[in-house]
């Protein structure tokens, strides 16, 4: 792998807009098509949720997991932002060229050739 | 913190893990914590004791062999039974998972798709607290059919044909042959074949509605019930094997 | 971009030691070779197992060849035979490549590959003997158990210090195969000692539902992502799509995958509120398995040919399609109304074949493919072999799966309908036989690989350069 400048190059969104266009519409078809039918699912569960809470005596009991996980992820979002806060996702994606890197050199003190 | 070595080793990797153990075992275990665990000997009702003296009598000579004979006295005699019983059940149910049953038949009767008209009262907490249940024999596929509520059943008899042949008595069944818990043939159960059929007549055997027929309602119960469980009643014992 | 590459060039070039010096070839070859063994034997009891259901057993009423006890032998073969020998090789090609260093100690290599082997060969002849615990997946007899534990001790012990001395950030597969060793050490211990001298019953189902879960989640699945997220840059020749998208598909696995284990005894008397989290939690993950897979394919964007001209990478993105299948497949059947019809029928089969074979054999296979040659230091003997390989392996498992779930559908529906048992397993035998028609596709695309492979291992190493299967494929 001598050239890493072409191999960075690639992911470059180097695309006509033509094609652009169209990767946006595949992304448009593509979240209406899962949108939709969660949207539903998930309206349609929560409303069950509210009725089982207000019909059963123990209907609350259901609740309970649905709590602990708001509180868990609550807990984990904003250890996020602190994390982001404190700069911790600055570099992120530099391990991904390095490993890159390094591989290109072991395959050159191997005379590793890709034919 | 997120990206650190540290951070992945005490978060993710012993974290995580332990919020998961604590709420998906712990919290069951403490749960049921109060429920006593019972020992093999407690497990010893008069339905199973019926069942392994009807194998002293049915194979003699297999069972003198396999646990030797009864001393005399009276105290002496039950307690002897209960300890070979126990001995039995024990070491059926090495058996049943050494030799991988419960890979084909589970043992939970479930809530739901009408699993209760098939098998019997659906599976408690209460019934798995024993010695015997470590680890739980819940299964995960049911390739034969579930044996949660199979004591009594069945005689003794046909367990011995049918675990030597299964093809003799159900027609077109998978399961495989076990001539190994026989010296021959099937009138000749060894100490493996004692214990396993005591093991399968011990599930359920603790249970009100022993044993259990598809179908079937005990008349003495039902003194003001309608009459057309009474049909069902007469074919009980020509559908139980069904 | 191209600064964070200049930075990223100027802090790597330290002094590095051929590869020779870090990785251990003989010893990558040799735990191949074991897994490959192992495989061939647990496709040979998984046959066993379907010609019995078949009513077609060769070896009936022997006791050594009880298919009881070979369906153990089956998938305990599968689990610590093939993929961990398998990935236990991967490991000790890419971690010290990755790192620069090499493993703790090459010895110590040795002494795991020789413990693990025993561990391996007890498992099976206990289970052959019929000393199997009756914990699914984790059936080494108890005896076997603490030398297991000590081996994945040993494990993390050699690979942990070439990590720990690395600086800088870490790549996305060191975080996961970081977190496995901690994790599949934890797992083993909680699975194979909790419910066998701890809680007993319902307790102990609950415990032994978060072992089989996490031995597939926390053992099985960082250690194959591990080596997608390295061996698809490499091969495809460009970094990952985002690398920041990978952590969060790492934390969203460390998270909510070992809260599941309960979702395998739905509507058993474990109490119904746990049974609502593992659900919930279940379905969280498939959103997060969403991400890693968005992340490959948007790496793959631009070089979609190589899907058909690089047969490692085919191997690679085969499996990651078929996971997908598998995790989507996994919301649906983890709710109570799924789990109504096809709880302990064939359709659970279907999955975990869809999973083990479909996505982890695969990709061991495409790791294979790609690393033998490099390894022998020659071409593939027969490259329309590898081909025949991979159509058999691919057709045979979609053929499986697709035949399963049917049949647990309608095994289910079978069941809740009160048909008489015998009805059940009647309308089961044609299934039942593409079933094992599929099993001997997948088998004999094994048998073309090993013929190939052992060919390739006797003809003449080339001198020059390694021949290399990703393009030579086109040739």
């Amino acid at each position: 792998m001598s050239g890493n400048t072409e191999t960075t190059q690639s992911t470059d969104p180097q695309q006509t807009p033509r094609r652009r266009g169209v990767a946006w519409i595949i992304t448009i078809v593509f979240a209406v098509l899962i949108l939709i039918p969660s949207m539903l699912g998930f309206v349609m569960k929560f409303m069950e949720l509210i009725h089982l809470t207000q019909g059963e005596t123990d209907g609350g009991f259901a609740i309970t997991p649905v709590v602990n996980y708001l509180l868990a992820s609550a807990g984990f979002f904003f250890m996020l932002l602190w994390a982001g806060a404190n700069g911790m996702f600055n570099d992120l994606e530099k391990p991904k060229y390095f490993m890159l890197e390094n591989e290109s050199r072991l395959d050159e003190l191997d005379n590793y050739v890709e034919r | 913190m997120f990206e650190s070595k540290a951070g992945i080793l005490y978060i993710a990797g012993i974290g995580f893990f332990v919020l998961a153990f604590v709420s998906n075992a712990l919290v069951p275990a403490l749960m049921y914590n109060d429920l006593p665990e019972q020992t093999v000997e407690e497990l010893i009702n008069s339905n199973l004791r019926y069942q392994f003296e009807d194998l002293a009598r049915r194979y003699p000579d297999s069972f003198k062999e396999a646990y030797g004979e009864s001393p005399g006295g009276e105290a002496e005699h039950d307690a002897w039974w209960n300890e070979k019983c126990a001995e039995a059940l024990r070491y059926g149910r090495k058996l049943y998972v050494g030799e991988g049953c419960w890979h084909c038949h589970s043992q939970f009767v479930r809530p739901v798709s009408n699993e209760e008209q098939r098998w019997g009262p659906v599976s408690r907490s209460a019934e798995y607290q024993n010695e015997l249940q470590r680890p739980v024999m819940f299964g995960t596929r049911r390739v034969g059919p579930d044996l949660s509520r199979e004591g009594g059943r069945r005689s003794n008899d046909w367990h011995t044909v049918h675990f030597f042949r299964p093809l003799d008595l159900s027609e077109g069944s998978p399961m495989p042959e076990y001539p190994w818990f026989f010296d021959g043939s099937p009138d000749k159960p060894n100490a493996r074949g004692l214990a396993i059929i005591t093991y399968v007549q011990w599930l359920g055997s603790w249970q009100e509605s022993y044993p259990y027929y598809e179908d079937y309602v005990p008349s003495r119960e039902r003194p003001e019930e309608e009459e057309d469980a009474e049909a069902d009643n007469e074919d009980a014992a020509a559908e139980d094997d069904a | 971009m191209s600064e964070a590459l200049n930075e990223a060039v100027t802090t790597s070039h330290e002094e590095v030691k051929s590869s020779e010096e870090l990785v251990d070839q003989t010893l990558v070859k040799l735990y191949f070779c074991t897994a490959l063994t192992f495989l061939t034997v647990a496709m040979l009891a998984g046959l066993l197992m379907a010609f019995q259901l078949i009513r077609h057993n060769p070896l009936r009423g022997i006791e050594l060849f009880s298919p009881g006890r070979w369906r153990m032998v089956h998938t305990n073969a599968i689990a610590y035979g093939f993929l961990a020998n398998g990935f236990i090789g991967a490991l000790h090609w890419i971690v010290p490549r990755l790192t620069l260093q090499p493993v703790f100690s090459k010895k110590l290599s040795w002494l795991i590959y020789a413990a693990w082997q025993g561990v391996v060969g007890a498992t099976a002849v206990g289970i052959l003997l019929g000393e199997a615990q009756g914990l699914e997946w984790g059936e080494t007899p108890v005896w076997v158990d603490p030398f297991a534990q000590l081996g994945l001790g040993l494990l993390a012990l050699n690979f942990m210090p070439p990590i720990a001395r690395m600086k800088g950030p870490i790549y996305v597969t060191l975080w996961y195969f970081m977190a496995m060793f901690v994790w599949t050490f934890l797992t083993y211990a909680m699975g194979n000692f909790v419910p066998e001298y701890f809680v007993t019953g319902t307790s102990a189902g609950a415990v032994g539902g978060l072992f089989i879960h996490d031995l597939v989640g926390l053992f099985v699945t960082p250690l194959g992502w591990g080596m997608m997220y390295y061996f698809v840059p490499i091969l495809l020749k460009k970094p990952i799509w985002s690398h920041g998208l990978s952590l969060v598909g790492f934390w969203g696995l460390a998270f909510f995958y070992p809260l599941q284990g309960i979702h395998h005894f739905l509507y058993t008397p474990i109490p119904m509120f746990l049974q609502y989290g593992a659900v919930v939690s279940t379905i969280a993950v498939e959103l997060v398995v969403t991400t890693v897979i968005v992340n490959f394919f948007g790496t793959l964007w631009g070089s979609g040919s190589a899907v058909k001209t690089n047969l490692p990478i085919r191997w690679f993105y085969t499996g990651m399609i078929f996971y997908f299948l598998t995790c989507l497949q996994c919301a649906f059947q983890v709710t109570l109304t799924f789990q109504k019809i096809i709880h302990f029928t064939d359709w659970v089969v279907g999955h975990a074949h869809m999973v083990m074979f479909g996505v982890f054999t695969m990709w061991i296979m495409g790791m294979m493919t790609y690393l033998f040659p490099r390894l022998l230091n020659r071409g593939w003997y027969s490259l329309k072999a590898c081909e025949w390989h991979y159509w058999l392996s691919t057709i045979g498992i979609a053929v499986m799966s697709a035949d399963l779930f049917l049949l647990g559908l309608f095994q289910g529906w079978s069941w809740a309908a009160l048909e008489p048992w015998d009805a059940s397993v009647e309308i089961s035998y044609p299934f039942w036989i593409l079933r094992t028609i599929a099993g001997l596709s997948m088998f004999a695309g094994l048998l073309v690989f090993l013929w190939n492979l052992l060919k390739t291992w006797t003809s003449v190493p080339e001198q020059t350069a390694v021949a290399d299967v990703s393009n030579a494929a086109t040739a």
